[in-house]
């Protein structure tokens, strides 16, 4: 999909572009709100979990570069949802994450993935899972929510509707990684320790966003559990467990046990919790909590709220996350950890 | 504790025609479910049986009923959730399987996923041996003609038949004497549906959910609408402010309504036994069973006149041994016994 072309102008759910009278007091606002360099903001996460220790430098500079790609985006003029699928393409491109290329492997050593997308003007939201043989499926989610009267396709469904669309399809093999392949083989091994199975799994990766207009986005996407069941379908294609963007709230990405993480509606969770005013850090630590009581879940998650503050949050070893604001970049992946560069600082890694 | 079972059998425009083997079908799926309940059951074996009744129903959209996606092809989805553990198990797009709610439960109870889809699904079924159902015996002859026609038609009068499209889903929410909730809810999605169309039923937090510490869930209605604002989590979310069970359904449909023009139905019950069945659009068939009395709406499925919310119900009154229950005779208000 050629973003370049687009042009500047937020286009209504179905595709028409109108125009709307803009509340002077919001504008103001707004515009207060860029000035001081809050707006936009665009934070991403490649996965929360334990990340081997060879692999933490990869991680982190994937996520840097996708944060100054969808940041961009974003001082470009553009939509948030353009944002955050610029973000998420290029974790998907890189084959150091559990998305797209660098998917984990099901029980049978084949990768399904899972995407979801969400504007939360509109809450109008576009998802596939178990959808197999194509490259970018943030890409697909974003087709399912502007082209079809649908939320969610699944599976074969899913991969019609690629084909409809004229998305070209990828040999299974291509999106395999050696690293993922070894993965699966180790636990295959009837010995096979259930804590190493998951380690280095890099997890899902997700980004949300809020643009200059005000318009908040999220986007998440996974090749899902090592060794899953096939067909199995986790957090990320379902609205409010493994993404949730609305304009009045804020938008949450989380990533970590798919299984807890739905258990819990964790997305939908921390926005409730925002939307009675906690801030993005006080509700995601919340939700995170909540998610580690209830039912033993480990996990992370990125939030922005309507005014551009922001959290990366994470109850799990390691979270390989970036924030783009006002100019500077932060980034991290252990606990606590907040580094600062200038976004215009040459990229490394 | 009060034990209290409700049942839907979706909340559309059920034609004329179809409304009184609806209302008899949730009545009878109520009793089935109750009587689970009152012998002691669980609130998860109780909703499970209530949505299998509805499912073995051809009458509703769920198992056999199923309408047919835009290959002409059976795609089911279902879910149930155990409010004790929040433990949740879900199919989608799974094929020929006559009761998907009873797979989704083994989803929860013999994997350690929550949500299997398509092949998947219906390999996992086929090795804990779900028989599989022909096509054939899952579909009516009646949503084959209705199939037809809407293919002749096309996408012209998509829009058209859009109103007409039936969203009978079926679920069910409990509580049981422990204090215990779950919820249940099935489907056969939309009629010519795109392949692989995922609706809010198997999706937890939107078709349904369940949570000791505030109650269950099971909706029904615009899928698309339910989804996007997690129609079933915002009611529990409402419950846990503190709302009482009714204005938390009410609330959270108009939210819908206002937020993404869809329209729906909810049923919804507390730990304690507070229970609602609410919707927006012009029909929903429901029944309520608690203590030894079955609920149901008079005349079956008038419109709920806004903004008045008020219903217009009469008790039905039974005892649950012999599950004899008297009727209401519209025309005479005159009361006949009725076996069940």
């Amino acid at each position: 999909m050629d973003q370049s072309k687009r042009r500047r102008g937020r286009r209504e759910g179905d595709g028409r572009k109108s125009y709307r009278p803009s509340l002077g007091k919001e504008r103001s606002k707004r515009l207060s709100l860029c000035l001081i360099g809050m707006l936009p903001v665009l934070v991403v996460h490649g996965g929360a979990g334990q990340i081997p220790k060879e692999r933490v430098e990869m991680a982190s500079a994937g996520v840097r570069a996708a944060a100054r790609a969808g940041y961009a985006v974003l001082q470009g003029g553009r939509s948030s949802m353009d944002a955050v699928v610029e973000a998420v393409t290029n974790l998907e491109n890189n084959p150091s994450f559990n998305a797209g290329y660098g998917s984990v492997l099901n029980v049978k050593g084949e990768v399904e993935m899972d995407a979801i997308v969400m504007d939360g003007r509109t809450l109008a939201s576009g998802a596939v899972s178990a959808v197999r043989n194509i490259a970018n499926p943030i890409q697909l989610a974003r087709l399912v929510m502007e082209q079809t009267s649908h939320l969610c396709l699944t599976a074969g469904g899913a991969g019609q509707f690629a084909r409809a669309m004229g998305m070209p399809e990828v040999p299974g093999d291509s999106l395999i990684t050696e690293y993922a392949r070894m993965r699966w083989k180790k636990n295959l091994a009837p010995n096979a320790n259930p804590v190493e199975c998951q380690m280095g799994k890099m997890g899902t990766v997700g980004a949300v966003a809020v643009d200059e207009d005000g318009n908040i986005a999220c986007a998440t996407s996974t090749g899902g559990m090592l060794n899953k069941m096939e067909g199995r379908v986790g957090d990320t294609a379902c609205i409010g467990c493994g993404g949730y963007a609305d304009n009045r709230a804020g938008a949450v990405s989380p990533t970590g046990h798919g299984e807890a993480i739905m258990k819990v509606t964790l997305a939908r969770l921390i926005l409730f919790h925002m939307a009675q005013g906690m801030s993005p850090e006080e509700a995601s630590d919340l939700g995170l909590a909540t998610m580690k009581e209830r039912v033993e879940g480990l996990g992370g998650v990125v939030t922005v709220d309507p005014q551009g503050r922001w959290a990366a949050r994470f109850t799990s070893t390691q979270m390989a996350w970036a924030a783009a604001q006002g100019g500077t970049l932060h980034f991290g992946v252990f606990s606590g950890e907040d580094v600062t560069q200038g976004i215009g600082d040459p990229a490394d890694g | 504790m009060k034990a209290v079972l409700v049942v839907h059998g979706g909340a559309w425009a059920i034609p004329d025609e179809l409304a009184e083997a609806s209302v008899k079908g949730v009545k009878a799926a109520a009793s089935e479910g109750y009587r689970v309940l009152g012998t002691g059951g669980s609130a998860l074996d109780a909703v499970e049986k209530a949505v299998r009744a509805m499912e073995d129903n051809p009458v509703f959209d769920a198992g056999h009923g199923a309408v047919l996606n835009a290959d002409g092809e059976v795609e089911l989805d279902a879910i149930i959730m155990d409010g004790q553990t929040l433990g949740s198990g879900a199919v989608s797009c799974v094929q020929n399987i006559a009761n998907p709610v009873s797979l989704a439960r083994a989803v929860m109870e013999k994997t350690d996923h929550v949500m299997l889809t398509s092949r998947g699904a219906n390999l996992f079924a086929e090795r804990i041996g779900f028989k599989t159902a022909p096509t054939e015996t899952l579909v009516t002859a009646y949503e084959r003609r209705e199939w037809e026609k809407a293919k002749e038609y096309g996408a012209g009068v998509k829009e058209l038949f859009r109103s007409q499209l039936c969203h009978d889903t079926v679920g069910a929410v409990a509580v049981d004497s422990c204090g215990n909730v779950a919820c249940a809810t099935s489907t056969g999605g939309i009629r010519n549906k795109m392949v692989g169309r995922v609706g809010d039923s198997p999706v937890i937090g939107a078709g349904g959910y369940a949570d000791n510490r505030s109650g269950a869930v099971s909706c029904t209605g615009h899928g698309e609408s339910i989804l996007k604002v997690t129609l079933a989590r915002l009611i529990i979310f409402h419950i846990e402010q503190g709302k009482e069970v009714e204005d938390a359904v009410e609330l959270s449909l108009r939210y819908m309504d206002e937020r993404v023009h869809g329209g729906g139905g909810a049923i919804a019950v507390s730990p304690s036994g507070q229970w609602a069945a609410t919707f927006t659009t012009e029909r929903m068939a429901w029944a309520a069973a608690e203590q030894g009395t079955l609920w149901t709406r008079r005349g079956a499925l008038q419109r709920q006149q806004r903004p008045d919310w008020t219903y217009d119900f009469e008790e039905v009154t039974g005892c649950l041994g012999t599950l004899t229950t008297t009727a209401i005779d519209e025309k005479s208000c005159y009361v006949t016994p009725q076996q069940w």
